[in-house]
């Protein structure tokens, strides 16, 4: 099941995944900024961890794969 | 009426005529626009109904008269078809489905079609369809955007069902709870990739949708170049500027609509083999 895969084009599905998990980071901040009165902080923190979970992610997709 | 025509509402009816579907059930009953949820897009129904049996008849018709030996050239670009899509199912999808090359195949060949619908002549099917009295006619069902949702919500109950399937519903659920970080921050985990599995099939039927219905944009104020100029020296300028134009945006979207049809196929390949490894 677990076999490594050329990159090739599963590398496609990188963009969309970086982005949407930054922007699930935005949005998730935007609306405990709304909740908490706090704008901008937590937009901004989970801003952040969006990018580094995107990161994450890619980084393990890509590990899976045979280069 | 007439102010709506001395302010350039000549063009903008004519564009919005191209752009409005043949609606059928709640619709509303000036624009013509869905004004409920049993609104039938009939002429969206129709043409991708018609494309999809002409895939069929074809492909049967084809299948019939195999000829291993000395095969035409018809049957050589669709065994080339089939082995290139065959070619990228290997290629990009990790471990076994009987069932992802010939979905692959159903959604190249499929959206393909549609999409080449554009190439018509903007104005010549809904020509036809007006001498048997339908007055709205888009013909390029990509254009509208239920389609698109509509297969990419398809994609996106397999992408459901095949990861409840390979990884169980405790890890299906586990894939929400503990990723991207842990176990540390769950409601964070949760929201985040609830946010990711609805980005795929919105993504996926926005980036067709908008590519498709942006084109066909294009080649109505193409149309209207010629349309607009005045009757006389004007037209010796525009008309061949407008044939010129339209073989441009022709050739050029010629490759979009492939383009997007690749793209909805590899990412659907991609999706559902995401879906089938173990350790998301």
């Amino acid at each position: 099941m677990n076999k490594p895969v050329p990159p090739g084009l599963l590398l496609v599905g990188v963009g969309t995944m970086l982005t949407s998990m930054v922007v699930a980071g935005f949005v998730l901040g935007y609306f405990t900024d709304v909740w908490l009165d706090s704008s901008p902080i937590f937009m901004l923190v989970f801003g952040g961890l969006g990018l580094v979970g995107g990161i994450l992610k890619v980084y393990r997709l890509l590990a899976r794969t045979a280069w | 009426m007439s102010a709506e025509q001395s302010s350039g509402g000549g063009t903008v009816e004519y564009i919005q005529h191209h752009l409005t579907n043949l609606c059928a059930g709640e619709c509303d009953p000036v624009t013509h626009a869905a004004n409920g949820f049993f609104a039938w897009h009939l002429d969206t129904i129709f043409v991708s109904l018609l494309l999809a049996l002409t895939i069929v008849f074809v492909g049967w018709r084809v299948g019939r008269n195999l000829n291993p030996n000395t095969p035409g050239r018809f049957q050589n670009l669709i065994e080339g078809i089939v082995e290139f899509v065959s070619g990228q199912v290997r290629d990009t999808f990790p471990g076994h489905n009987p069932l992802i090359a010939p979905l692959a195949l159903t959604i190249f060949l499929w959206v393909w079609l549609m999409n080449f619908m554009d190439m018509i002549p903007v104005d010549l099917l809904p020509l036809i369809a007006g001498w048997f009295g339908i007055h709205y006619f888009k013909a390029v069902p990509t254009t509208d955007l239920n389609t698109t949702l509509a297969m990419s919500l398809t994609v996106f109950l397999l992408i459901i069902f095949y990861s409840i399937k390979v990884k169980g519903p405790v890890g299906y659920l586990k894939m929400f709870l503990f990723h991207p970080f842990g176990k540390f921050l769950v409601p964070v985990n949760i929201v985040m990739t609830l946010i990711e599995e609805l980005a795929k099939p919105l993504s996926l039927a926005l980036r067709l949708f908008g590519n498709l219905f942006a084109g066909e944009l294009v080649f109505l104020l193409i149309a209207l170049i010629g349309g607009t100029a005045a009757i006389g020296v004007a037209m010796a300028l525009m008309l061949p500027l407008q044939a010129v134009l339209d073989l441009g945006w022709l050739i050029f979207h010629l490759l979009v609509i492939t383009l997007q049809a690749f793209i909805f196929m590899v990412l659907t390949i991609v999706y559902l083999g995401m879906a089938h490894t173990d350790d998301h």
